[in-house]
């Protein structure tokens, strides 16, 4: 079983505001699924690469040239929070002021 | 599709007209289905009023100019919203077209809407959106499947003749099984995914769903090809629909791969779908037993990767530049409370996986080591090519389930089971109705070819199509 | 404190590249643009964007890396470094962890006359985030904050150094040669204040000789050259107070300030985040032509360290006039075309360090040929210094006339003609008795006097030289 303390910290890392029922549900269902996953672990891979592509392509470069951008208002538009052309976000630090 | 374009050409009818039928199909069938989040009806009517003006003027600019298409709504549109089916982009309206879309536009294509799916394309059963479930058109109790469930409901109600959906491990094939409809997800890198929103990107591929093979395959012919935007889409692979030819079955080597037609599968579907082989081996195809070993861990290794890669995927939704946003006193409360309630429990439940299986500690036992079993899957599919030219399979071990049938998240993960493969490995693999069940239900059968022998998938299908279905 | 204790350091270096356009879009990097008007799906993250590497920014790390004396990898992958901040637009950087562009190298320098080599363990490519502005004088004090993406995703390279600094003063000097070779080779504009060249450095202390290396701290936020000496000399001593007192380092992430003087806790090792490296799937593997990389490598310009070597040895300069040659390349530059028409490099080096320095900083330099022209003049003694001095600043005014022209228009000619000088030597004599009388009486001070006034009747024109010889001749033949 994956301890409660564990998935908070994933939540956190996660940045996912969990209810206390929820953490509960994800704690079980991290514990299923890793079980479920502990045939994987198993399997002899040890002559192996990891896949992170799907197939072998040719990285295929850009030439460094400008091409146009958004209109500010455009990239503003979507914004929750603007502010003089700025998006604006509440304080980083914590638990200050 | 040609006979629409043939009408089209013939003046015998116009876009304006096609796209005010579908629109009254939608009306007609949209309370039952849910198919559609949104409908662009002033969109669509301009596009279709455009398009009827060039092929007054003869300057149509496909043959397909005017007829109109549906979209997963994970595909960007710009200037029209795309959800994902998420609470967190409900209001979100893209600056810029997909790739796919441009492609799209450029052929004509009026867009009538964007189709429902599970939040995010994380889902099997479309029961996952936060715009409700859409329904199967074959039965009012049964899911259309996922996540492009509302893709493949609407092509089977005939609110579109045709559709865009998303694979990430059967998304198009299951919905497309589930709703007796034709459905293709190409050689991975053979569309381009520019504009497509992320589920994960190693997996991700956009495809066709269709009515008929040949739909499918037009439909595949204006989407492949490169695109300089898209790092991961292969070099020169464009797509010309081939003529069919009969001929090709014979001597053609269909490979059976045991694992396939194991526990689990429904009675009904492996009889459907051995009938099929059956016409096939009549008509001269070779039938090779052979097995995939490896697809035990296909799901595992599925999952694995596909929770990883979207908790990275979907990290960007922090509420600063798009999508909804709940207020916090501070950044990381606010990015933690948009977040918890922005997304689904099944998004959740995935980014927490995800998050799991990359951290400090657990990367090595479950990602990477997901990632060498998927070199192994990879490595297993490339030596069955030496024994067939093809794979046939049941497309899902069952037909479509009832809604709110799967309430454990693992079992609903199961019916990825004889899809995810082929995600794995970045093949094609194209599903087509082979016929129904004894509640009348659409069986699937799964045709999976090597990498860019979409041409060869093709003309399988389509001859299978015209013996199975009577289809000409 | 370095009886008890060695220092050891080691840097962290960004560097912005200077292309065109970012590295994985094609919005432009110029500096100074509205906010948020330099974005575009790519670069703001908008959902379904794709990046797309811009070949420029891989040419540029592996010539910066060539110039460090790297092992350029010709396969390298591009990885997701996973974390949540305001200015970074995917919640995810894309970065090269395990497979980075230049392998290890070195950077040979001078700490004083003595040649240092510090070496470079990695160099990887990788985007810049957005830039954050705060609503308060710090982001600790801040109610919110502003974010401008114009700068997130231009390319940059980090540039890891083995911790085998030993001083302040090395991490600095060390610094100052990196960013010279970042400019020899054009990659970067280095400008500090702009945020293009960025600096963060770890310290620990080990009792002197050990070989097992203490705790590091971390310390960042060093925007100039004397932040890194004196913030690395502050956190030097705080941790020597500690050990000395039988504490213990933390491993953390310390801040300058600037103002205070001091650095400051930002967080300690608890709270260091899990990154979640994982490959990118947007991203195929880079796989660099070998040929390609070798081509690059062969056309590196001439290195800092090159030239002042060669201007050492062949052209016998100093080594503080080389340096002074080699740090500002403008000079050095200037310097070399001066000597195709004048190859005579101490009286070159000489007229640029001087005045032409001072006027040159304000005004922008001049034409070669010109200097060379001056050079001549002062060579063949048709004019003395104090008239050199007055063409220069006559040729930054304009530079249409040559120097031999300004010569001719304003009679500047040197008077070197002995019988005409002898003339004005004896009147100037004739006219101060009493002085003459002094100076031969043992006033030798006086001597300056007369060639002073010498001068100004003629002037300033007369040849010193002679006037010396002749005032020689003229006063010490009648001194008693």
């Amino acid at each position: 079983m994956i301890d409660r303390e564990e998935v908070i910290r994933i939540a956190a890392l996660a940045r996912l505001d969990l209810s206390e029922e929820e953490i509960e549900k994800y704690q079980r269902d991290l514990t299923d699924f890793l079980t479920a996953c502990a045939q994987l672990k198993k399997v002899d891979v040890s002559q192996l690469r990891a896949t992170s592509h799907a197939v072998t392509i040719k990285p295929r470069l850009r030439q460094d040239r400008v091409g146009p951008s958004l209109k500010q208002t455009d990239v503003l538009s979507g914004g929750a929070d603007v502010q003089d052309g700025f998006f604006r976000v509440p304080r980083i630090v914590e638990g200050q002021g | 599709m040609k006979k629409l374009a043939y009408l089209l050409q013939s003046k015998q009818v116009s876009s304006i007209e096609l796209v005010e039928k579908y629109l009254a199909q939608i009306e007609a069938s949209e309370k039952k289905l849910n198919a559609l989040i949104t409908v662009d009806k002033k969109g669509a009517l301009q596009a279709a009023r455009e398009a009827d003006q060039r092929w007054k003027k003869g300057e149509n600019r496909s043959p397909w100019d005017g007829i109109p298409i549906v979209l997963k709504d994970n595909i960007s549109t710009r200037g029209m919203r795309t959800t994902c089916a998420s609470k967190i982009l409900a209001d979100y309206v893209p600056l810029y077209d997909a790739s796919v879309v441009t492609l799209l536009r450029k052929q004509g294509l009026p867009i009538l809407g964007k189709a429902n799916l599970d939040e995010f394309a994380m889902g099997s059963s479309t029961e996952y959106s936060s715009f409700g479930v859409t329904v199967n058109p074959f039965d009012g109790n049964r899911v259309a499947g996922g996540s492009s469930g509302g893709s493949a409901a609407a092509v089977a109600a005939g609110e579109t003749p045709w559709a865009l959906g998303t694979d990430t491990g059967g998304s198009i094939r299951q919905p497309a099984a589930f709703c007796g409809v034709v459905g293709l997800k190409p050689t991975y890198g053979r569309v381009s995914r520019y504009g497509v929103v992320a589920l994960a990107p190693s997996l991700d591929q956009v495809g066709p769903l269709a009515k008929t093979v040949e739909d499918a395959a037009i439909l595949f012919s204006i989407l492949a090809g490169t695109d300089p935007k898209d790092a991961t889409s292969a070099n020169a692979q464009e797509f010309n629909v081939p003529n069919w030819d009969d001929a090709l079955i014979k001597g053609l080597k269909i490979g059976i791969p045991k694992e396939f037609f194991g526990e689990g599968l429904h009675p009904e579907v492996e009889e459907a779908v051995r009938r099929a082989l059956q016409i096939l081996e009549e008509e001269g195809a070779l039938l090779v037993p052979l097995s995939l070993s490896t697809n035990v861990y296909a799901i595992d290794t599925y999952l694995t990767i596909v929770t990883a890669e979207a908790s990275s995927s979907l990290a960007r939704y922090d509420g600063v530049r798009y999508g909804q946003r709940k207020e916090g006193a501070d950044s990381n409360t606010m990015f933690a409370k948009t977040r918890g309630e922005g997304f689904g429990a099944e998004v959740k439940r995935r980014i927490m996986l995800g998050t799991y299986v990359l951290g400090a500690g657990h990367y090595e036992d479950f990602y990477e080591q997901a990632q060498k079993v998927r070199t192994l899957i990879k490595d297993d599919l490339q030596s069955a090519w030496e024994k067939a030219d093809l794979i046939i399979t049941p497309t899902t071990p069952t037909t479509a389930f009832k809604i709110g049938e799967k309430r454990n998240p693992l079992e609903m993960y199961l019916s990825d089971l004889y899809t995810a493969i082929a995600n794995l490995g970045g093949i094609p693999a194209l599903s087509l109705p082979c016929g129904k069940d004894s509640r009348s239900l659409p069986i699937g059968l799964q045709i999976m070819a090597n990498h860019f022998q979409e041409e060869l998938m093709f003309q399988a299908a389509y001859f299978l199509e015209k013996k199975l279905l009577g289809r000409a | 404190m370095s009886r008890k204790y060695d220092t050891v350091i080691g840097l962290e270096i960004h560097v912005a590249l200077l292309t065109e356009s970012k590295f994985l879009c094609s919005c432009s990097t110029e500096f100074g643009a509205p906010p948020n008007s330099h974005c575009c799906p790519i670069c703001l993250g908008l959902p379904g964007s794709l990046p797309a590497i811009n070949a420029k920014a891989v040419e540029y790390a592996v010539i910066a890396g060539s110039a460090l004396n790297c092992v350029i990898n010709p396969f390298s992958k591009f990885d997701r470094k996973n974390y949540f901040y305001p200015d970074l637009p995917k919640a995810y950087q894309i970065t090269q962890d395990a497979y980075p562009i230049c392998g290890p190298g070195y950077l040979d320098y001078y700490v004083q006359d003595k040649l240092e080599r510090t070496k470079i363990v990695r160099i990887h490519l990788e985007e810049e985030a957005g830039k954050l502005i705060h609503s308060g004088e710090s982001i600790i004090d801040s109610e919110y904050s502003l974010v401008d993406y114009n700068r997130a995703g231009i390319p940059l390279i980090e540039i890891v150094t083995a911790p085998d600094i030993t001083a302040p003063e090395q991490a600095r000097l060390f610094l100052e040669q990196l960013r010279l070779v970042m400019n020899y080779i054009q990659v970067s504009d280095t400008k500090m204040e702009e945020g293009s060249l960025r600096c963060d450095a770890n310290i620990s202390l080990k009792p002197k000789g050990s070989p097992v290396l203490g705790t590091k701290v971390e310390i960042k936020n060093l925007n100039s050259f004397r932040a890194l000496e004196r913030a690395l000399e502050f956190e030097k001593e705080r941790q020597r107070e500690v050990l000395e007192q039988g504490g213990q380092i933390e491993q953390e992430s310390r801040t300058w300030d600037e103002r205070a003087g001091k650095t400051m806790t930002m967080r300690s090792k608890a709270d260091a985040p899990d990154y979640r490296f994982f490959p990118d799937p947007n991203l195929p593997p880079l796989n660099l032509d070998p040929v390609w990389i070798e081509n690059l490598k062969k056309s590196l310009p001439e290195l800092p360290l090159e030239r002042l070597h060669r201007l050492k040895d062949q052209d016998r300069l100093s080594h503080y006039e080389a340096a002074f040659l080699v740090n500002y390349p403008d000079f050095g530059d200037l310097f070399e075309k001066v000597k195709v028409t004048f190859p005579e490099p101490k009286a070159i080096v000489n007229l640029l360090m001087g005045d032409y320095a001072r006027l040159a900083r304000e005004h922008g330099h001049l034409n070669p040929v010109r200097l060379g022209e001056l050079l001549q003049l002062l060579a063949d003694e048709v004019i003395n210094k104090n008239q050199g001095k007055d063409i220069l600043e006559e040729l930054f005014k304009t530079e249409e006339d040559s120097p031999a022209e300004i010569v001719e228009k304003r009679g500047w000619r040197m008077l070197s003609d002995a019988a005409q000088l002898r003339k004005v030597v004896e009147g100037i004599l004739a006219d101060n008795p009493d002085l003459v009388g002094r100076f031969r009486n043992g006033e030798n001070k006086l001597f300056g006097f007369f060639i002073g006034q010498v001068m100004r009747a003629t002037e300033g024109k007369a040849d010193p030289e002679v006037v010396n010889n002749l005032l020689r001749e003229e006063l010490e033949g009648g001194r008693n």
